[in-house]
């Protein structure tokens, strides 16, 4: 059931409608997500804050966007999938999600 | 009493020549998902009349300078009755991806030519709209000079033509609407709008409904084919597919 709703968020509904431009990507790389927030003309944000929710939804911990740089949080083989906020200081929001097909490799 | 129905006659057959136009039609330009389907076929928009496509010679996705071939995973499909072709393209980052077809020269016997129509149109995902006015290099190629996706209706479309590379000047660009509403039209010479391009190879047109609109600039290949032991030549189409979304007035 959760595998099945976080599927759904990721076919469906990623959220950019209220996204005022900043258009937010993750993904797994040697053990690790990687999440990079830009606005859609490309650049990268600069401040702002990664709000990390497991697969229903419940919000695990949030990490500091600085200077533009991708955020990297190591991954949890048994979490079941993500949904990966941020929000920049002026309110700007955006999210991707993870399923647990993308996360397949990493335990 | 013979002269009459003569009349009427070369009345009906002086109708203008339907267009034909290149497709590649996803479900929508605007993804909010990580696959779409995408319908491939070589029609007349406008009067919903297909004609019988073979397998395309290449059909591609290209992201970010990446191209992706996908012409292995082309499944056969009917549109409007005749054969035509669908993918199911990956949409795996936000941002734009660009699909381009290169259909096998079709045979038209009733203008005595080949036609090819290299075809493309695009993608923005998840909200990343960079990259749209980037050149793929195809033969024949309309290069987008708006933004071509989140149109509104009514919004001017503008593009060079190009060939080999350079901008065609005074190129003539067929424009013609999707009909999948079902529009109708006080003239057959409404069906198919032309506009120029000027010395520089860039054309305007404003779309005046929502739903997809197939731009074409037209030229002939150095190259013939034969066709019954005769050498014939071919048509060569820049297409490029253009959605307008509707004006929300609330």
């Amino acid at each position: 059931m959760i595998i099945r709703s976080l599927v759904l968020l990721a076919l469906l509904a990623p959220g950019v409608s209220l996204a005022h431009g900043l258009v937010v990507f993750a993904f797994v790389d040697g053990g690790d997500v990687v999440v990079e927030a830009k606005f859609s003309n490309g650049r990268l944000a600069q401040a702002g804050v990664v709000n990390v929710y497991d697969a229903v939804d419940t919000k695990l911990f949030d990490l500091p966007v600085t200077g533009g740089e991708p955020v990297r949080f190591p991954v949890d083989p048994s979490s079941g999938g993500y949904r990966i906020e941020v929000v920049t200081p002026n309110g700007h929001s955006d999210y991707w999600v993870l399923t647990p097909n993308d996360l397949k490799g990493t335990e | 009493m013979t002269r009459f129905p003569l009349f009427v006659a070369a009345t009906v057959l002086a109708l203008p020549a339907q267009a034909h136009f290149g497709l590649l039609l996803p479900a929508t330009s605007l993804a909010e998902t990580r696959e779409m389907p995408v319908s491939i076929a070589f029609l007349h928009p406008w009067e919903r009349e297909g004609m019988t496509m073979e397998a395309p010679q290449n059909v591609s996705i290209t992201f970010e300078g990446e191209t992706t071939d996908l012409t292995g995973s082309l499944t056969s499909a009917t549109l409007f009755g005749d054969q035509a072709w669908e993918v199911t393209v990956p949409l795996p980052r936000p941002g734009v991806h660009v699909l381009s077809l290169t259909p096998t020269p079709y045979w038209e016997p009733d203008e005595d030519v080949f036609i090819q129509h290299f075809t493309k149109t695009y993608i923005a995902a998840f909200g990343g709209d960079e990259g749209w006015d980037a050149e793929l290099g195809l033969r024949t190629e309309i290069v987008p000079l708006t933004r071509p996706f989140a149109l509104w209706e009514g919004n001017l479309f503008q593009g060079i033509v190009k060939r080999d590379g350079a901008a065609v000047p005074f190129a003539e660009v067929e424009v013609e609407y999707f009909n999948d509403s079902g529009a109708g039209t006080p003239s057959e010479l409404m069906i198919t709008q032309t506009v120029k391009a000027d010395q520089n190879g860039v054309f305007s047109y404003s779309a005046p409904a929502a739903g997809w609109w197939g731009f074409a600039a037209l030229s002939t290949a150095e190259e013939t084919l034969p066709q019954d032991g005769v050498e014939k030549e071919i048509e060569l189409g820049a297409v490029i597919w253009v959605e307008f979304q509707a004006w929300d007035a609330k």
